[in-house]
């Protein structure tokens, strides 16, 4: 009986169980990659989507107004209730910005097309209705439909005064100001009428800043409390109930963009991440100025000039295993040796008299540049390499018949046909840096810069400043800001933007690799 | 012979030439530049760490120091037994009252030798108030000297037989707990303990005229003959003063990281405050009074954990790939395939670390018992799958062919995933009792810490998988195709062949691939600081937490002052991690070459 049930069951054709198991493991692989990048994305996109305001009414008949976050289960152990977490902003109203609720205790929620989210510099978002408008501290009389526009029209003219006001203090306030520190002036004549310009241009931006402080928005929580807010400290007002899908995508498009293109705000806990892709973007180009040239001379003389006996053969087993070796290392090399040893040399010789506070002996853009660059030099000489193993030695045999010399052949024949491995090499090894955070831990990166490392400056690029780099600020404000929750969102996105970085990297360098098999076929040795 | 050559073209032949010398020297100066500079890394480190063992000393100050009369700085850091009692030389306060034998004074205790016993005195309320006895010293002999080290929670005996134990602070008892005794110097009577200022290094002179020098953990560290006359005290650069007839002689002590040896560093230590010997880390003290701890064990311990559980779940995965896609898949897929896990191999560990230290962490804790379920519902739930898949028609089954089961596999294992997950409440409610964590504790004893050695093994895992997917992919498929073709052709279905033919002829090559992820697993950082609480823990437990040497670099050396011991122990982490690293890879590297030329001679090639 139990035999035959057992020929019954038995797999017909196939070969046991083995093969599915195999099988299995591509899959769960696969699964979890997506997975991640389904996470990322989603999570990281969604945040700058507006999402809509609701207006909760609970039993015993409170109400308040917020972004509904997501619901929890009752602790683990515990008997109890689900419950709802919204972001209610409005710190200075109530001192709390989040808020966990009941659901059973939810009466009612609505969505009324008339509530705001105000993005302000002071005391994060403000959730409730715009009461009305004050010019100069007088009410505006306006009616409930002239409200909108009118608010929307203020804010925008408070932009433009922002911008003129910036463009001011850059262009003329801060340049006239250094003249007149520096003493670069052609005699007192000169000097007074830059002294006078000077006062000029400031009191015209004060008198720009003037403008801006004009008007103010009286606005109301869902709960009556009222608060005058300058609309010079306002960023951005939404009406996200009242948009219509189009609008949300346009504001979702001018999000995005505001996270790429501002600097943090609120300790790292909102706004964008400019600096750091910037930073993450300066370092990896200079590391890549460093790692070119030494890399493919390393390998053009591995693989062309060295003879190619039993020491060569253990060199290169060495440079390979230093691909292997933990990145950390690198970082206690690049600290010990050119932070500590060259870095303080060089502050002894000639910045002699900033001591002890000390300007290269400290982790900086350079030391972090050339830290990646000896990182990264294993993978720019096995790719390039690869690639002049490919050539054919035919190719290096004509050149030489026809009474090339040797440099003649390589630069003429050999190093052309290489120049697509060498491209492979440099953008792996730019995409291995770019995703390195541990040894910029110890060389250089900084939680904040306030400095950009390039600005209008002599000498315009400053290697000697520390900077931002997106890994690092993963670290940082997933794991060091106080707001966990609100922090959660910048860290999606972050990490979503690096993922997208590397992945274009890497994507290219594969595509480059393709094409070098496809031209010179499978590798000869 | 007739010279056809212009002189013109004589000189730009010379010219290509000398070019073609000042290439070739460029090159192979920058070649070997960059080779050797790479190779420094090396030797930097061991530069480094080489000050950490050099063997202590004490030896005369230079001549140009010894002359001074000004001894003004004198610091006696040890009680001296007069006729009538004893006297602490800082500070001048007498303890007349309590007889004429040895005395120690610690910040709120003072101990004094009676004999064999050892006195504890409460000096919390003015006037010494005994607090209880204690036998010190072994049957025959007696105590000849006390003195307590900074902190006073370390109280150093000597006796008569020349020998020199230490003394701890317990946790909770006011009686010292004895450590084990130090090798001793020499037979004779110790006269005289003397701490050196702020460190926990002391110097000990006996009757014959020995001096010794040791270090609280590290025991006896030099011996010699001291000079003739007495030991005055320690001036501020903790030079030992010396006088004797002729005048005054300054001593320098010469053990920078006395506190640091290879026992030290991997044995169980009895750190002061602690009722018994343990494995520690715990290197930035903010009180001088504390002891900073250097036990490299629980880092070793918990880097090699974290690395383990990371191969337990990445070789399987990793090997099971490898071989569906090297002997089950379609091409097309497979060439697809490769770059995708590519670039899952580019995946930045500080983007990994944050989904699983902020993510996935507290996601699991939550559904704890949904998560060891699938360890169970996945293998069984692809043979439900399998054995589903053989009872298909044969029309479907050619629409869903073995050869592309990785894709199409993919909706069925996220649905069983789902579901466990879903139904881990019922599960926990079920067979535990409504809670997997206190069944956890209560039954297995086991802790549960939210960000743990299992999830780093997951974290690690998959950014391990595709390193040793890639290599065992390799070495599968360069195996002669003849062999396997041989097989088949007898008549083994494809997984025979696989088992018996190309596993044993690959396995070299997977051996390396595993070798190479090990070195990787142990040297993440990111992953490592990001995915587990970095608390210096030695259990197995894979629910519990540790700190790795990697993490533990990156969060400590920012911190650590350029030169002290904690830097250089900092350096020889990292030492130990580049040696490691480097010979796993380079055992693996060979293993691999030694493959390749056996799958040439297999094809009969060269």
């Amino acid at each position: 009986m139990i035999a035959r049930w057992g020929r019954r069951l038995r797999i017909p054709r196939g070969e046991g169980a083995g093969p599915w198991l195999a099988a299995g493991c591509v899959s769960l692989s696969l699964l979890m990659v997506v997975a991640l990048l389904v996470l990322l994305a989603g999570r990281g996109l969604v945040y700058f989507w507006p999402t809509e305001i609701e207006l909760v009414t609970l039993d015993d008949g409170q109400h308040f107004a917020g972004h509904a976050i997501r619901d929890e289960p009752p602790p683990r152990g515990q008997l109890g209730v689900s419950q709802r977490l919204y972001h209610t902003g409005n710190r200075d109203l109530h001192g709390e910005v989040w808020r966990w609720v009941d659901i059973e205790r939810i009466a009612s929620q609505a969505r009324p097309a008339d509530l705001v989210v105000v993005e302000r510099n002071r005391w994060g978002d403000f959730i409730g209705r715009v009461a009305g408008l004050q010019e100069q501290g007088r009410d505006l009389a306006l009616s409930e439909a002239e409200r909108w526009p009118t608010v929307r029209q203020r804010l925008e003219r408070v932009v433009r005064l922002r911008e003129e006001s910036d463009a001011l203090r850059e262009q003329v306030v801060e340049p006239l100001a250094k003249r007149l520190a520096e003493g670069r002036w052609r005699d007192s004549n000169d000097r007074e009428s830059l002294a006078a310009e000077l006062e000029a241009a400031n009191a015209r931006v004060l008198a720009v800043q003037d403008a801006m402080s004009r008007d103010a928005l009286v606005l109301e929580s869902v709960n009556g409390r009222r608060v005058v807010q300058p609309l010079q400290g306002v960023y951005r007002i939404l009406r996200p109930n009242a948009m219509s899908g189009f609008d949300k995508f346009m504001a979702w498009g001018r999000d995005v963009w505001r996270f790429l293109s501002e600097g943090p705000r609120a300790a790292n806990a909102a706004g964008g991440v400019w600096p750091a892709i910037f930073g993450t973007m300066l370092m990896v180009m200079l590391m890549s100025v460093a790692v070119t040239p030494f890399g493919v001379l390393a390998a053009v003389y591995l693989n062309e000039i060295a003879p190619q006996g039993r020491l060569t053969r253990l060199v290169r087993i060495g440079v390979r295993n230093l691909a292997g070796v933990p990145s950390i290392v690198y970082g206690v090399f690049g600290l010990g040796v050119f932070v500590y040893g060259i870095g303080g040399t060089l502050d002894e010789w000639f910045f002699h008299d900033r001591l002890p506070s000390p300007t290269f002996g400290t982790g900086g853009l350079l030391w972090a540049s050339l830290t990646l660059a000896l990182l990264t030099l294993p993978v720019v000489i096995v790719a390039t390499e690869e690639g002049l193993a490919r050539i054919p030695d035919a190719q290096r045999e004509g050149a030489l018949a026809l009474g090339a010399t040797r440099a003649e052949t390589l630069r003429r024949v050999v190093l052309p046909m290489a120049v697509p491995a060498m491209l492979t090499g440099v953008i792996l090894a730019i995409a291995r840096a770019a995703g390195e955070v541990a040894p910029l831990m110890l060389v250089g990166v900084a939680k904040l810069a306030p400095q950009v490392p390039v600005d209008g400056e002599f000498p315009f690029l400053h290697l000697e400043r520390k900077f931002m780099h997106l890994g690092y600020h993963i670290l940082d404000v997933g794991f060091y800001s106080g707001d966990i929750e609100a922090a959660m969102p910048l860290v999606y996105a972050t990490a979503l933007l690096l993922v997208l970085v590397i992945l274009v990297l890497n994507l290219t360098a594969i595509f480059l690799r393709h094409h070098v098999k496809a031209r010179h076929g499978a590798l000869q040795r | 012979m007739i010279d056809f050559s212009t002189s013109s073209a004589r000189r730009r032949q010379r010219l290509r030439l000398v070019r073609d010398r000042l290439a070739t020297l460029l090159i192979s100066a920058c070649g070997i530049g960059v080779v050797g500079a790479v190779l420094a890394i090396g030797v930097f480190l061991a530069v480094e760490v080489v000050p950490l063992f050099t063997s202590a000393k004490i030896e005369q100050a230079p001549a140009a120091d010894q002359d001074m009369r000004d001894i003004s700085d004198l610091q006696r850091t040890w009680l001296r037994p007069t006729s009538t009692g004893a006297f602490v030389a800082r500070t001048e306060k007498r303890f007349a009252d309590l007889g004429a034998g040895p005395l120690a004074v610690g910040e709120t205790m003072l101990w004094r030798a009676d004999g064999r016993d050892l006195e504890v005195f409460s000096l919390a309320e003015g006037e010494p108030r005994l607090l209880g006895r204690v036998t010190a010293v072994e049957e025959g002999r007696r105590i000849t000297a006390l003195a307590s080290l900074v902190g006073g929670r370390a109280l150093i005996v000597g006796d008569d037989g020349g020998g020199v134990r230490r003394w701890v602070m317990g946790p909770d008892s006011v009686l010292p707990i004895p450590t084990p005794a130090y090798r001793q110097a020499g037979q004779a009577p110790i006269r005289v303990l003397m701490p050196v200022p702020d460190r926990r290094l002391f110097l000990a002179l006996n009757d014959a005229g020995e001096l010794a020098l040791y270090q609280a953990l590290a025991g006896l560290l030099w011996t010699g003959a001291a000079p003739a006359g007495e030991p005055l005290g320690f001036d501020a650069e903790a030079r030992l003063l010396w006088s004797d007839t002729t005048g005054i002689e300054r001593l320098v002590v010469d053990a920078e990281h006395a506190e640091v040896n290879w026992d030290t560093l991997w044995r169980p230590q009895h750190y002061q405050g602690h009722a018994e010997s343990q494995h520690r880390w715990q290197a930035s003290v903010t009180d001088s009074a504390d002891e900073p701890k250097y036990g490299l064990a629980p880092l070793a311990w918990g880097t090699l954990k974290a690395a383990a559980y990371a191969l337990l779940f990445a070789i399987p995965l990793a090997l099971g790939a490898a071989i569906h896609s090297s002997c089950f898949m379609s091409r097309q897929l497979r060439h697809r395939l490769k770059p995708t896990i590519e670039m899952m191999e580019a995946m930045p560990g500080v983007v990994i670390g944050f989904v699983a230290g902020l993510v996935l962490a507290p996601y699991i804790e939550r559904h704890l018992a949904g998560a060891f379920a699938l360890l169970l519902v996945l293998p069984m739930g692809l043979l439900v799958g399998g054995w589903a898949w053989s009872l298909l028609s044969p029309h479907l089954r050619q629409r869903l062919p073995l050869g592309w089961a990785g894709l199409w596999l993919m909706p069925w294992l996220a649905v069983l995933i789902a579901l466990s997950l879903w139904l881990s409440p019922a599960l926990e409610r079920v067979f535990f009792g409504g809670d997997l964590h206190l069944w956890l504790e209560q039954v297995l004893g086991l802790d549960y810490v939210s960000r743990n050695a299992m999830i780093v093994g997951l974290a690690m895992g998959f950014a391990v998988i595709p390193t040793i997917y890639a290599l065992t992919e390799d070495a599968l498929s360069g195996v002669p195709a003849s062999l396997g073709e041989g097989a088949l052709a007898l008549g083994a279905t494809r997984w025979q062949t696989l088992w018996k033919v190309l596993l044993p002829a690959a396995s070299p090559g997977i051996f390396s691939a595993v070798m190479i992820g090990a070195g990787r697993a142990v040297g993440e950082t990111m992953i490592l600081l990001m995915a587990t609480g970095n608390s210096a823990m030695m259990t197995l437990s894979p629910l519990e937490d540790m700190r790795s040497m990697a993490a533990n670099i990156a969060i400590e050396l920012p911190e650590a002052a350029l030169g002290g011991t904690h830097y250089r122990l900092l350096m020889l982490s990292a030492l130990l991690l580049f040696v490691f690293t480097f010979c796993v890879n380079t055992l693996a590297e060979v293993v691999r070459g030694r493959l390749k030329r056996r799958y040439r001679r297999l094809e009969g090639r060269s």
